[in-house]
């Protein structure tokens, strides 16, 4: 027990005071009853501000701690998304057909992922050439669904619909009950929130330490006997996963997925989300990933077309400012202060 | 006092274009023994250092760790054996902290490792005067403190065999001489020791047997005194005059 406090409540993420986790408790609290205090329709859109952390997440694990920098998490999210519509889409009037749809879609991650990284680690890419090559698979990947129109490109049932996308894709479901508006949210919530708790402990363990030590400085990290190669893509492995969660949520969500999902925009996204927060911290990412999805979201909804320029203008801002994210230097700011005053 | 052969090459060539860093290197250190590898810059010593931990792969030529071929063995697989290297420029993580930098090492090795390397370990922490729990960043500490840490962070993998690059470049003369006292008493308890050094006054201090590499071949080897007295070595440190 006191091992696992440990491992939540170690360093190497932000936020380990008593007042830190009174805080984030009530923060918790208050998504709890939400039905309190907002709609629905609201609940249905803050879903939608939640359920990019998890890719997120993955990339600030990925990029902030272990130093590979990925423009292709997007990938991964649509793999997951696309594969859940077949299966689910298939199986529709099966009450637990989304849970294997589920499973069926982190597991494609997982495949696709390894596949990939063995390839690129293994051969020991240098750092530089990986961003590259993960967006090249993205934007592969985006081509390749983008001429899936016509009635040859269906997977038993279900139609993968080219630029259109795939429609009517099936809900979250367990048993019999289907997670929309409220119940969809308190599953995101959970979702993120169980994400989130697990890469803490994961960065706050032996493992985190050496994703640090890969970061830093990648032979030495070898030769102090760490099989580098293996560490990396366990790690490029499980931020796959978690961008699959993501697409998972997403289609769940919206019942909809477009190859525009994983085009160059939409892979660029996740890296303003991480890079605006502070990449080696993930309470700085969750948080930002939130408010700039929220941010996002509000401009689209006004008819705004210029969100992606905002987006863009606020990386360079917080490149030329706040080199470690804007999240991570507040932070650090009042850490140094409070030292300071001791 | 010499024990068994613990590593060996056997005729190592290297070149990088036309430049020959190693021709037919063929060493043997035994258990227990502290060696220092010297000659002029550019003679291959960090080479010779890069071949033995698999930094770089020989053209050609056998190294031999604990009576094992590791001529094709990754780098990582050679420290789970037991060897262990600091870098001719330091390389500590600097961007993180000291308690950080020593937590990083200590995981399957410790574990694989023989008690001895433990106590080594807790031994030289001590010695090295280095407060393991220290929030600070690495990059705060004076320089021989960060040459200091380096080791520690090898010595915590537990390694048999260290091999150290330059270990005391840029110390003053008292902190080159705890140094070389710190790795006499390790080497006192069993922990076989080459170390590169330019340092005249430290290969004197520490040497049991000193190698003398000149443009990628052994040149000679011998007792510290031997080699002091050779005029050939004289003449390549100084020149041809």
């Amino acid at each position: 027990m006191s091992r696992l406090i440990a491992l939540i409540n170690g360093d190497e993420d932000l936020g380990r005071s008593v007042w830190f986790w009174l805080a984030a408790a009530l923060v918790v609290l208050g998504f709890a009853l939400l039905p309190l205090w907002e709609s629905e329709f609201g609940a249905y859109n803050i879903s939608f501000y939640l359920l990019n952390i998890p890719l997120a997440l993955g990339l600030c694990m990925l990029w902030g701690y272990c130093g590979v920098l990925s423009f292709g998490q997007v990938a991964y999210f649509g793999v997951a998304a696309y594969v859940y519509g077949i299966i689910a889409g298939n199986m529709i009037g099966n009450n637990w057909g989304p849970i294997v749809a589920s499973l069926g879609g982190l597991l494609a991650c997982a495949v696709v992922g390894t596949v990939f990284g063995y390839f690129v680690f293994y051969a020991r890419v240098q750092a530089w050439i990986v961003p590259i090559l993960t967006l090249v698979f993205t934007l592969l990947l985006e081509t390749f669904l983008g001429q899936t129109a016509g009635y040859q490109w269906r997977v038993g049932i279900v139609q993968l619909g080219g630029y259109n996308g795939m429609t009517a894709i099936p809900p979250f479901q367990i048993g019999s009950h289907m997670f929309m508006g409220y119940s969809f949210f308190y599953y995101a919530l959970i979702v993120v929130l169980a994400c989130y708790l697990g890469c803490r402990m994961l960065v706050n363990s032996q493992r985190g330490k050496t994703m640090l030590a890969i970061r830093e400085d990648d032979l030495r990290a070898e030769l102090l006997g760490y099989d580098i190669r293996r560490h990396q893509l366990v790690v490029f492995v499980l931020a796959a996963m978690l961008a699959g969660v993501s697409g998972l949520l997403y289609v769940q969500w919206g019942n909809y997925i477009t190859p525009t999902q994983v085009g160059l925009l939409q892979a660029a996204l996740p890296v303003v989300w991480v890079a605006v927060g502070g990449r080696e911290r993930l309470l700085a990412v969750l948080i930002s990933t939130f408010a700039l999805n929220w941010f996002n979201y509000k401009l689209a909804t006004q008819g705004n077309q210029y969100a992606p320029v905002y987006m863009g203008a606020l990386l360079v801002i917080v490149m030329l400012f706040f080199p470690r994210g804007i999240i991570v230097t507040v932070a650090e700011f009042f850490r140094g202060r409070r030292w300071k005053a001791t | 006092m010499n024990g068994q052969l613990v590593l060996r090459t056997e005729g190592l060539e290297k070149r990088f274009g036309g430049i020959v860093a190693a021709s037919g290197v063929s060493i043997a250190v035994r258990e227990r023994e502290l060696r220092c590898i010297i000659g002029p810059n550019g003679a291959g010593k960090s080479t010779l250092f890069s071949l033995l931990c698999g930094i770089y792969r020989p053209d050609s030529g056998r190294i031999v760790f604990k009576d094992r071929d590791v001529t094709s063995l990754p780098a990582f697989r050679r420290v789970q054996m037991g060897l262990g290297l600091t870098f001719q420029t330091n390389r500590a993580f600097h961007a993180l902290s000291v308690r950080q930098n020593l937590a990083i090492p200590s995981r399957l090795q410790v574990a694989a490792s023989s008690q001895a390397a433990v106590d080594r370990y807790q031994y030289a922490l001590k010695l090295f005067d280095l407060d393991p729990a220290s929030e600070a960043p690495a990059r705060q500490l004076p320089h021989h403190k960060l040459q200091w840490l380096e080791i520690l962070m090898v010595l915590a993998a537990g390694p048999d065999v260290l091999l150290l690059d330059e270990p005391t470049a840029g110390m003053s003369p008292d902190e080159t001489l705890q140094t070389a006292r710190v790795l006499q008493s390790l080497n006192g308890q069993g922990l076989t020791i080459v170390v590169v050094e330019h340092d005249i006054s430290f290969v004197r201090e520490v040497a049991q047997v000193v190698t003398v590499l000149h443009q990628g071949r052994i040149f000679v080897e011998g007792s510290v005194g031997e080699i002091t007295a050779n005029a050939d070595v004289r003449q390549i440190y100084l020149g041809r005059a």
